[in-house]
């Protein structure tokens, strides 16, 4: 049991490094760190509903993580997660739009699904590139979220727009409110059904098939699946596209649930925090469930900080990016990495 | 002992190499435990023993490259602290390694010229002329206006010793040359060493041939898991017999005498021909070429016929095709003419697993690499041929995948603990025996065995062999890469001689040394010679 419980004790011991580094720096800047400490974990764990939003903003985060997961597991650096989210939301909302009138029973999943395979293709172009030409994935789906950021301007600000919106914010008519799977809250016995089936079949997926076993071995050698006579290949597009299209759903739910409409610049960067969640987690799909709940819970805090105590919300930032420098020094994941590059 | 005492005398007689109670650890491994030799100036000098038996660690300790945990070593009278080059140059110790590391592009008279200090200016011709004298009163028959990547293996040997004899090295350490050399290419190497001794220069020979050692030795020191067994005995009262003995240590009564013989290259062995010209053939291969990689030349019109219970040997150099010709076959590298039929099925264009499907079993060549995912645990590493037969979306159940991993290590006797732990904790034999493991099913109707036997040591090779020989027994056809000839004459029913990408001659058993070792470098000058008109 030792064996098993070793890696939770070096997360812990991870993320509480992360905590004192951070109070070192609020203390350089001048802040009372052990207030700032106390006000972000009461803004994470203790303030009123505290729980409905660590689910509003963990769920989410949740569904993209597993996604990452799978394609690191693989081997493959899918840093596009953002961009597929944009997609995911961008392609469900083209669906909602192209929907409108339809009964929820049809329009929900519709939109979902819609949200999945727009993801599902931002991260299919990354993998045909390098499987088939060689081009580094790490490149290809970082340029990825540029161009899928502009998308998203593009269609709020065009095909979307919503005629009667005014002001400065472009966005999409709402959708349906019959549709919609979350208030504006965010959490809701759906969401959570979807997060719960995505972490159930995540985990089915790596350890109980084929697919899982095949993809962990070739995420650490390549070389040797291919004299096993593996198609590499195939792995490599099916990782890529799993992971696009978990979010892509990400994506789809944000606007389905909380957003409600797509509005540029105001979807959340769950995508860069779900890489950080998936380096975090190793390669364990119920790790990346439960971080990405913690996570959930500091971006939660790191909205209530400014309004509630008047610090401000990059304090979380300043601890996600500590979380990061520690778990990346030891990751196994990066160093796979440098060998690719050095090859 | 008082080093003072030891070192006396330090000057024109001091001994060339003094090793006294040298222990080497590498982390909780003792590599070589109270190691006392001492080697006089002026002659060729053998280190002796199997693989693991200490030779490379007692090398790089000798000269100055690894510093001993314990112990102390002493170069003409000069004593080495280890872990410093420059130090061990100005005693007077070179040491050439196993692998070449001499840059590509670099011309012969350049590299001789930069490995040492740089100074003054130069022009090419200025260098070429000056360092091809040089070479010609060394007699190492290297031309100075050759690059390294041009020269094949034998004269890039040859490059890396003028290299360590710039410095004018008194002592000069072969660690395993004649590994990469043919038997005509380990005789010219010898008569090079036996000029070097009329210079004055001290040999020191790593070996693990018999053969090699009686044929250029002055005395014989052999080691046997990390300590010293024997030695420096005088070359010219040894026998072979004697000698293997000292090599192999107790087990040697229990080994057949063949397989002795071939463990410690004593003598060509001789075995009956189990081919039957009659079984079906395994693998036909009709004039199947390959392109060109930055590796080698690729495959050029190959025909070869392996048949249901025979082991064909495939010798040459390394480098002239034998990679290839595994890739190809495992539909690794595409054909670019000829076919392959597998039991006599059409496989040219087939996908490995297709062809694994058909009874083609691959010990590949790098056991790390090509063999084992290292960081992943033992279980996965054996459970993959079967997961690759079958869907992506298959359903796994990995107890019951462990569980039959555990029987199969068992049956094959891979010492392990666990079957989660991850296969870089192995030793090279346990790795390669979890690689026959998955490899050498009741399925197999082929097994490309690649350098089976690289780098393990005497249990582990029996290993291999016993494991090679019962599945001939069991109607398999086996091809075996190797470059070690005993390897072959011991264990293979033919023997086919690859230069170039070409198989040039087949021979059977009653084997002969020299007209194998003439094929393997007549065939390559013919092949230079039709290509340059």
């Amino acid at each position: 049991m030792t064996g098993r419980l070793y890696p939770v004790i070096q997360t812990g011991a991870f993320i509480l490094l992360a905590l004192i580094l951070c109070s070192l720096i609020f203390a350089a800047v001048g802040l009372s760190a052990t207030e700032t400490l106390r006000a972000i974990l009461d803004g994470a764990f203790f303030r009123p509903n505290a729980l409905s939003y660590i689910l509003r903003w963990g769920l989410p985060l949740l569904i993209t993580a597993v996604g990452v997961v799978i394609s690191f597991r693989a081997g493959y650096f899918n840093i596009g997660a953002q961009g597929q989210f944009y997609l995911g939301a961008i392609c469900a909302a083209f669906a909602a739009e192209w929907l409108r009138g339809s009964p929820a029973f049809v329009a929900v999943p519709a939109c979902l699904l819609a949200g999945m395979a727009g993801g599902a293709l931002w991260a299919l172009w990354p993998a045909l590139l390098r499987v088939k030409a060689g081009a580094d994935e790490v490149i290809t789906t970082m340029m990825g979220n540029f161009i899928a950021a502009q998308i998203l301007v593009h269609v709020t600000s065009g095909p979307l727009k919503d005629p009667s919106g005014s002001g400065q914010q472009a966005s999409s008519r709402p959708i349906e409110a019959a549709w919609r799977i979350s208030d504006s809250s965010g959490s809701s016995l759906i969401i959570i059904a979807i997060a719960a089936l995505v972490v159930l079949l995540g985990w089915w997926l790596v350890n109980r098939t084929s697919f899982g076993i095949l993809s962990g071995l070739a995420g650490r050698n390549p070389v040797m699946v291919t004299w096993q006579g593996a198609k590499v290949q195939r792995i490599a597009i099916s990782a890529f596209v799993l992971s696009g299209a978990l979010a892509g759903l990400a994506g789809s739910v944000e606007l389905m649930g909380p957003n409600g409409r797509l509005a540029s610049g105001f979807l959340p960067d769950h995508g860069f925090t779900a890489i950080l969640i998936a380096l975090v987690a190793g390669m364990s799909v119920i790790a990346a469930a439960f971080i990405a709940l913690f996570f959930g819970a500091l971006t939660s805090s790191g909205l209530w900080l400014p309004v509630m105590t008047g610090l401000p919300s990059s304090a979380i930032d300043i601890i996600n990016a500590s979380i990061a420098l520690f778990i990346t020094a030891k990751a196994g994941v990066f160093r796979g990495l440098l060998i690719r590059l050095r090859r | 002992m008082n080093p003072d005492h030891l070192l006396r005398g330090a000057g024109a007689l001091a001994p060339a190499l003094i090793a006294d109670a040298v222990t080497v650890r590498y982390g909780d491994v003792t590599a070589l435990s109270k190691v006392c030799a001492r080697f006089e100036p002026g002659r060729i000098h053998a280190v002796l023993g199997q693989n693991g038996a200490g030779k490379t660690t007692f090398a790089r300790v000798a000269a100055g490259l690894v510093p001993p945990a314990e112990g102390l070593v002493a170069v003409f009278g000069r004593q080495l602290a280890g872990g410093d080059v420059a130090e061990a140059r100005r005693a007077g110790v070179e040491l050439v390694h196993q692998s070449f590391a001499l840059p590509p592009s670099f011309t012969v008279a350049e590299v001789l010229q930069f490995v040492g200090p740089i100074s003054g200016l130069f022009t090419k011709r200025g260098i070429e002329c000056h360092w091809q004298a040089w070479l010609d009163s060394l007699g190492l028959g290297l031309d100075a206006g050759a690059r390294i990547r041009d020269l094949p293996i034998e004269m890039q040997q040859s490059a890396e010793i003028a290299r360590a004899m710039v410095s004018e090295a008194r002592l000069l350490i072969l660690d395993e040359p004649t590994a990469v050399l043919s038997p005509e290419g380990t005789e010219r190497l010898f008569a090079r060493v036996r000029e070097l001794k009329r210079k004055g220069v001290t040999v020191m020979l790593v070996l693990h041939k018999i053969r090699e050692v009686l044929a250029i030795a002055d005395t014989v020191t052999v080691l046997r898991g990390g300590e010293l067994i024997a030695g420096p005995l005088e070359a010219r009262d040894l026998t072979s017999e004697g000698l293997a003995e000292l090599i192999i240590g107790d087990g040697a009564a229990r080994l057949d005498a063949g397989d002795r013989a071939a463990l410690v290259g004593a003598a060509v062995g001789q075995h009956d021909n189990h081919s039957l010209p009659d079984a079906p053939p395994a693998l036909v291969l009709n004039g199947v070429s390959t392109a060109a990689s930055s590796g080698g030349k690729g495959l050029n019109k190959v025909d070869l016929t392996i048949r249901a219970g025979e082991i064909v040997g495939i010798a040459g150099v390394e480098g002239n095709g034998q990679r290839e010709l595994v890739a190809a076959i495992a539909g690794l590298d595409p054909l670019t003419a000829g076919e392959i039929l597998l039991a006599d099925r059409r496989m040219d264009r087939a996908p490995l697993a297709a062809r694994r499907d058909a009874g083609l079993r691959v010990i590949p060549f790098e056991r790390n690499v090509e063999g084992l995912s290292l960081s992943s645990p033992l279980w996965e590493n054996w459970s993959a041929a079967q997961l690759v037969a079958g869907s992506l979306l298959a359903p796994v159940r990995p107890r019951a995948l462990r569980s039959a991993a555990e029987k199969a290590f068992k049956a094959w006797d891979v010492r392990f603990n666990d079957a989660a732990q991850i296969a870089g904790s192995l030793s090279g034999g346990n790795a390669q025996k979890v690689i026959l493991s998955r490899e050498m099913d009741s399925g197999a109707r082929l097994i490309l065995a690649a350098q089976p036997t690289r780098g393990l040591d005497i249990g582990a090779t029996m290993a291999v062999w016993k494991a090679l020989r019962h599945a001939r027994n069991n109607h398999a056809g086996i091809l075996l890469v190797s470059s070690d000839l005993d390897e072959l004459f011991d264990i293979c029913d033919r023997i086919v001689v690859m230069v170039s990408g070409r198989a040039v001659a087949e021979f059977t058993s009653p084997w002969d040394l020299q007209a194998v070792g003439r094929a393997m470098t007549d065939a390559g000058k013919q092949i230079v010679e039709e290509a340059t008109p």
